[in-house]
């Protein structure tokens, strides 16, 4: 009689099983249909590239091409922020982004990490023809190995952005030294007599954009990371950020929370007016114009980074670049867009829209572009001058230890010479 | 089960058989959520494997990741920040939590103001406290400096100055923490029988009397229940000064959990990073079954 009971039970557990089996087919039969009739796409961005400019080119894409749908997820404001959540999504081979907008210095990481779906198949014979038309820099920083790991979407560098009417004001010029600069800020500072106006800032947070505040002195004296292969570390070159950056907050140019700065603070600050100076990305002429609450409007300059002397200025370089993600279902459609979003009606709209520099040379000198963004006539030459930040595919760590090391001297936790010995003992196994 | 056997009846074996059908998917999700991360952490701790060099592969390496543990300063830092921000938080919270459970459990006519108030802290996401209480302590908007400012003093760092930022950091984890061991503490509060304060007073015990006497000997239960959960959770902190400082400056408000954080999600380094979580792990079980032991021992005195 049990046993009985217990046939009966599994024959009612099998209809069940049978009955809920069918409808689930049916419903991934459905959507399966659906999902022929259109491709969608998803495509990540930070909150700091402007995703409401990607939208709009996305939809002139959407336009043209009816069949695709393309979602813009946005992450991350900082560059670091970003790359954490994406660790996430592509280490467990996630298929939900098709593809993913990466800060220049990742490509190298995305490759040897086999995140990046290559794009050379998809470009085709054509392949030399269209990485030759972009700026040097961002073609070779998106070939790796003899492979396109990704398409430049918008250039970038540093810049240094300065309070036109106050120079003005008090006669000055824009700085083309470190020193200039701070007597400037000085001077200004002095007679505004204003407590909230602070004469530079650059990121000091431990943060991406912190890295360059740490590499750009060592540039403009000549010098990089590495030399000859080997961490470059030993000499006074290494010790030269340290002592710009203390000499500038020694003579109050700079703010006492220059370690709480990241970023996107640093053009509230400017937009704010409480900021002379700032060392910061193309995205800020934008802002700084448009937007509703800039008290700065029509007061801004921009020039390059100054330099120790006037003829060595240097800078860092940036920008963003699309890359199709490895475990994308949709790889063709994808790169088809990815090629769309890095052509050159995409960079002059990005230009327009977004002051995000053009990844082609001859986009700089269209003429609503120039309207638009008076600067970029000088900009090009800076951007083809800026360099790269070390390429490595543990580029985080290397990050890393640079960021938490220039941030501990800003907030006066370290010495320089025991960031140095933290930097070299723990850079030396990575950067072999 | 008593070692008496008798035969099953057939009913009695098939109520068995379902009882144990109706445990396993209870049982095999556990299994799946619970035990096979953990086997499979202890195994990755064993091995090397850096995601963003897949080519090195997963190699067994024995205690190399444990090696490189107990040389690695930073993971030392880290410790000695977690066992700091243990010692403050963990009696600061117990200590806030009991007045803040004694004053709930005050005969007020309208209760529900100040249990809401008990909830609320301990409903917000830590992540959400981090955040405003970064706001509070942000140097130029935050109340703290409008504060300091207000007084006629220059504005401090209280984020980038690594004994602030440590100050400011405990504030908040007390803040959001003292309102779960208040909870806890109410509950054992509303246990203790009010004829034993009635006989008190007709004894003619003062206030501070009854609460050594009485409130704290019959709490102790309620009490290291408290204990150990606030423990454990701080070992653990994470969200907190993630949201607040990251860490920083430097690495001077780095615990152990951010430091496997960054270890395996920034920096993909999951072979060592899986050695310190099993390390973390191991420190863990031991306070917790020191903590379990102790009230073993000393069941109360009441």
């Amino acid at each position: 009689m049990i046993i009985k009971r217990e046939e009966q039970m599994k024959t009612g557990l099998d209809r069940r099983r049978v009955a809920s089996f069918g409808l689930a087919a049916a419903l991934m039969l459905g959507s399966a249909a659906l999902a022929q009739a259109q491709t969608t796409l998803r495509i990540f961005t930070g909150g700091q590239q402007r995703p409401d400019v990607m939208r709009q080119i996305v939809d002139v894409y959407q336009k043209n091409n009816p069949a695709v749908k393309v979602e813009v997820e946005v992450g991350g404001a900082t560059s670091e922020q970003q790359q954490q959540y994406l660790n996430t999504v592509l280490a467990s081979k996630d298929s939900a982004l098709d593809l993913v907008l990466i800060d220049v210095i990742r490509p190298a990481q995305w490759a040897a990490a086999q995140w990046a779906e290559p794009l050379d198949s998809y470009l085709g014979a054509e392949k030399d023809a269209i990485m030759a038309r972009y700026l040097p820099a961002y073609r070779a920083a998106n070939i790796v190995g003899g492979k396109v790991i990704a398409l430049p979407y918008f250039a970038d560098a540093q810049f240094l952005y300065y309070r036109k009417d106050l120079l003005e004001k008090y006669g000055l010029q824009p700085p083309k030294t470190w020193d200039e600069l701070k007597a400037a800020s000085q001077k200004i500072m002095a007679g505004e007599n204003n407590p909230n106006l602070r004469g530079f800032e650059t990121a000091g947070a431990p943060i991406e954009g912190t890295v360059c505040t740490y590499l750009v002195p060592m540039w403009g004296v000549g010098e990089d990371l590495m030399k000859d292969g080997k961490l470059n570390l030993a000499g006074d070159a290494a010790k030269k950020p340290f002592a710009l950056w203390a000499d500038l907050k020694a003579a109050n140019v700079t703010p006492p929370n220059l370690a709480e700065i990241a970023t996107d603070r640093i053009r509230q600050n400017f937009q704010a007016g409480n900021l002379i100076f700032g060392m910061t990305w193309g995205y800020v002429w934008n802002r700084a114009q448009n937007d509703a609450d800039s008290t700065v409007k029509g007061k801004v300059g921009v020039v390059p980074l100054p330099g120790f002397t006037a003829d060595k200025p240097a800078t860092c370089i940036g920008g963003w670049q699309v890359a199709v993600s490895a475990f994308s279902k949709n790889k063709a459609e994808a790169a088809k867009l990815a090629r769309f979003l890095s052509s050159p009606e995409v960079s002059k709209m990005q230009a327009i829209l977004a002051s995000h520099l053009p990844v082609f040379p001859d986009v700089y000198t269209d003429k609503e572009v120039l309207a638009a963004n008076p600067w970029f006539a000088q900009a090009l030459p800076v951007v083809l001058a800026s360099k790269s930040r070390p390429v490595s595919p543990r580029y985080t760590e290397v990050s890393e230890i640079i960021r938490t090391n220039m941030n501990a001297f800003l907030a006066g936790t370290r010495t320089a010479d025991a960031a140095l010995a933290d930097m070299s003992s723990r850079l030396g196994p990575i950067l072999r | 089960m008593s070692t008496i056997r008798h035969r099953l009846t057939p009913l009695e074996k098939a109520d068995r058989r379902l009882g144990f059908a109706m445990l396993a998917p209870a049982f095999l999700l556990l299994s799946a959520v619970v035990l096979y991360p953990i086997i499979d952490l202890i195994r990755t701790s064993f091995t090397f494997l850096h995601l963003a060099q897949p080519w090195m592969g997963n190699p067994f390496v024995g205690f190399e990741n444990y090696a490189r543990a107990l040389g690695d300063g930073r993971f030392h830092e880290a410790v000695w920040h977690t066992v700091l921000y243990i010692v403050v938080t963990v009696p600061g919270a117990v200590v806030l939590g009991l007045g803040l459970a004694l004053l709930a459990n005050k005969p007020f006519t309208i209760k529900w103001p100040v249990r809401l108030g008990l909830l609320l802290p301990w409903a917000l996401p830590l992540v959400f406290s981090g955040m405003i209480f970064r706001w509070f302590f942000e140097y130029n908007q935050g109340i703290a400096n409008a504060i300091v400012r207000g007084l006629g003093f220059q504005p401090l760092n209280w984020l980038s100055d690594p004994n602030l930022a440590f100050f400011t950091i405990c504030l908040a984890i007390i803040w959001k923490s003292s309102s779960f061991v208040a909870l806890v503490l109410l509950a054992g509060l509303q246990t203790i029988p009010r004829s034993y304060y009635e006989a008190a007073e007709v004894d003619g015990a003062s206030d501070w009397q009854q609460f050594r006497e009485i409130t704290l000997p019959m709490l102790r239960p309620a009490i290291f229940v408290a204990l150990i959960f606030r423990t454990i959770t701080a070992i653990q902190t994470f969200d907190i000064p993630y949201a607040m400082t990251n860490g920083g400056p430097g690495n001077s408000t780095e615990t152990l959990a951010m430091y496997i954080h960054k270890t395996t999600v920034d920096f993909l380094d999951i072979g060592y990073g899986s050695a310190l979580a099993v390390l973390m792990f191991i420190v863990s079980a031991v306070i917790t079954t020191g903590y379990l032991k102790y009230t073993r021992r000393d069941p109360g005195r009441h």
